[in-house]
């Protein structure tokens, strides 16, 4: 963590609490590190290679922090931060979902009725 | 019918020179699946929505007008910590630090 700035609490606009601050400091770190993990994992791949280079390489990779993962970042809940039942398309959580729904906030959905 | 294989070599070379792709008859590994992928960093940093404006720049555009704007957030916060402190339950003042840590010793 502490080779990471932690996201500003007034960066984010939607709600915040330290789990959602904490998800968008995982998403800047591993934005700024995405180039030299592909090299790394270019260079694993390629059998072409020297075994002793991939072997480094696969060894950097491993040794990377763990805030610069893409496996780190979970979906969060725009209105309330939950992580689980996030619809993906609206970015958040089904219950959410269904009361911004109801409430005609969300443009081109409305309750289905046959 | 059989085709000799140097033919069909031939034929995947000249293709591969025509759509510009590497000519790899052996079908070794060299990675550059990873190097096509795309980065997809700036729109995984862009899931939470910024924050643009906050009531103070609101406050700040119409003061030029000479229009006041009410923040009720922030004065529902002040009436609070005023009631908190007519009842004695406020926060304790800030003390200076070099002098507290006189008292100590």
């Amino acid at each position: 963590m502490s080779m990471f700035n932690r996201a500003k609490k007034f960066d984010l606009g939607c709600f915040v609490n330290i789990k959602t601050i904490r998800d968008h400091t995982k998403r800047v770190a591993f934005a700024a590190h995405e180039a030299e993990r592909q090299a790394l994992r270019y260079t694993i791949r390629n059998t072409t290679l020297p075994q002793r280079t991939r072997a480094i390489a696969q060894l950097q990779l491993s040794q990377m922090h763990c805030y610069t993962r893409p496996t780190q970042i979970r979906n969060r809940c725009i209105m309330g931060g939950k992580e689980r039942g996030v619809l993906r398309d609206f970015k958040m959580t089904r219950y959410n979902f269904r009361l911004q729904a109801l409430a005609g906030n969300i443009p081109g959905v409305k309750k289905a009725s046959w | 019918m059989s085709v000799p294989r140097a033919r069909i070599l031939d034929l995947m070379k000249a293709r591969c020179q025509v759509f510009g792709t590497t000519f790899n008859p052996d079908g070794v590994r060299t990675g550059n699946k990873i190097l096509r992928q795309r980065l997809k960093g700036p729109s995984i940093v862009s899931y939470y929505p910024r924050r643009l404006v906050t009531h103070q720049d609101f406050q700040k555009e119409f003061a030029n007008l000479e229009l006041t704007v009410n923040n009720e957030e922030e004065e529902d916060r002040l009436e609070h910590i005023q009631g908190l402190k007519s009842r004695g339950k406020g926060a304790p003042k800030k003390k200076n630090a070099p002098a507290a840590f006189k008292d100590k010793k």
